[in-house]
């Protein structure tokens, strides 16, 4: 553990950590390991201590909570069609309202603008049912199914994943953004979490998928929705994951929680708690 | 005046293959007076018991390997019931091979692969799926049919990600569902308004 995130550390309160000691924490957090976790320990390590390992508890994200309630609808939408139930679309908005009820992940700050917020959301969602409606005849594999895969085999963690839809053989995840997605970068800005679902999908079914799917749901003043289409992932992408899962392993074994100053810092919550790392 | 005193002694025990058998066995006796009844209730439950618990250790019939694959491509419907005297068999699996579980909820040692008990998924999810079927006295038939409803294959055929799935949709059936819910993060680093233009 590094002694200079501890100083910075002794400013925040954590009732999140319990009665853990940041070592055991520590110990669990390289049991198991998800694409998100991975991501944010590449992005900011500071941060991902803040966040992980102090369990900083901060004001939910209206950002997140919008996406939140729009995955709840989907995976409503998902399962009702999956039973050959489909639902209606006030049943749908109820789903959707319950989901957008919820504040077991906190309170949002919403400044005033929730109602606003929601509508957003559902229109959202309304757009996507328009646009990607699915096919009758079609049996999803999966929706928002929590999987594992043992990589001990690699001397790696145990890799973690939710697969928000799995469609004949092909892994879809959605996503809420407020710009859009940029076709030519999208598939490396998120590389770690297409190639963790790949890993996991292959370890839990035995087969290879046949591509990787990112719908962008996009909140403009007109929604529309952006459908990346990918390829199975390659051989090289699974080591570079690999790859990346090691460099988490060993920087967390070392304390290694130093931070990325950048553009990126401008929307980060533990900003306050960053300037006063020593 | 003669009393006449009814003991019944019914026992049910699961089996591989999501199937179970059950054995009761009943006696009727005359008393000559009330003041019997207890010493008798007692001597009854004790010889009911102790030949109900000798009988049912006999098996009998437990489906196999591929029990009923045919006859499931053939009809379409899965799942058949036979009755038999005093023997009352349920929820035959009809995709494979069988494994153990007793009344108790705990499966048979198990490595998965053991004679005739393969399943495609973990030990793990295994052993949690027959405890929610044990513990919270799930239909084992219903169990199986909606492994067919929904990914169209028998509980043992399912591969982890089915397995996993299904225990998503027991747990809620039972009143525990599973969080699956995850903080998403935005998918832009970026400052999200609103509304952007």
């Amino acid at each position: 553990m590094s002694a200079r995130t501890t100083n910075a550390a002794t400013t925040a309160s954590t009732p999140g950590a319990g009665a853990r000691s940041e070592k055991e924490i520590i110990a669990e957090l390289l049991q198991t390991v998800s694409a998100s976790r991975l991501t944010l320990f590449l992005q900011c390590r500071l941060k991902f201590f803040f966040r992980y390992v102090l369990s900083i508890p901060k004001p939910k994200a209206p950002a997140l909570h919008v996406g939140n309630a729009v995955h709840a609808a989907l995976k409503a939408r998902n399962r009702a069609r999956w039973l050959q139930q489909p639902l209606s679309l006030k049943a749908l908005h109820d789903s959707y309202s319950a989901a957008w009820t919820d504040e077991s992940e906190g309170k949002v700050d919403w400044a005033g603008a929730e109602a606003e917020e929601k509508a957003i959301g559902w229109r959202l969602f309304e757009t996507y049912l328009r646009e990607h409606p699915l096919p009758e005849d079609l049996k999803p594999d999966a929706i928002e199914v929590s999987i594992e895969a043992d990589l001990r085999e690699h001397g790696l963690p145990r890799l973690v994943g939710i697969l928000d839809l799995v469609l004949q053989s092909r892994i879809i995840d959605y996503k809420t953004s407020s710009t859009t997605p940029n076709p030519e970068r999208v598939a490396h800005t998120h590389e770690v979490q297409t190639s963790g679902y790949a890993v996991l999908y292959r370890h839990n079914t035995g087969q290879r998928e046949l591509g990787l799917e990112l719908h962008h749901l996009v909140k403009l003043k007109n929604p529309k929705v952006v459908v990346t289409l990918m390829p199975p992932m390659s051989d090289e992408q699974q080591t570079r994951l690999f790859h990346l899962m090691d460099a988490y392993q060993t920087g967390l074994q070392r304390g290694d929680f130093v931070p990325s100053p950048g553009m990126q810092c401008a929307c980060c919550e533990f900003f306050n708690e960053c300037r006063r790392w020593k | 005046m003669a009393v006449k005193l009814s003991a019944n002694y019914s026992k049910k025990l699961g089996l591989p293959g999501f199937s179970s058998h059950s054995f009761s066995a009943s006696v009727e006796v005359e008393l000559t007076d009330l003041s019997q009844v207890e010493a008798q209730c007692q001597k009854l439950y004790q010889l009911l018991q102790q030949s109900v618990d000798h009988e049912i250790q006999q098996v009998g019939f437990v489906p196999g390997e591929f029990y009923g694959i045919n006859a499931v491509d053939q009809s379409g419907n899965n799942g058949h019931r036979t009755q038999h005297a005093n023997c009352h068999t349920n929820g035959h699996a009809q995709n494979g091979s069988g494994r153990g579980y007793n009344v108790n909820g705990h499966s048979r040692a198990s490595n998965g692969n053991g004679g005739g008990e393969r399943w495609n998924c973990t030990d793990g999810q295994r052993g949690f799926i027959l405890r929610l079927v044990n513990e919270h006295n799930l239909d084992k038939q219903e169990v199986e049919d909606l492994a067919r409803q929904f990914f169209g294959t028998g509980v043992r055929e399912l591969n982890k990600m089915q397995a996993s799935q299904l225990l998503d949709e027991l747990l809620a059936k039972v009143g525990q569902p599973r969080q699956t819910r995850h903080r998403r993060q935005p998918s832009s680093s970026q400052p999200q308004p609103a509304v952007a233009s």
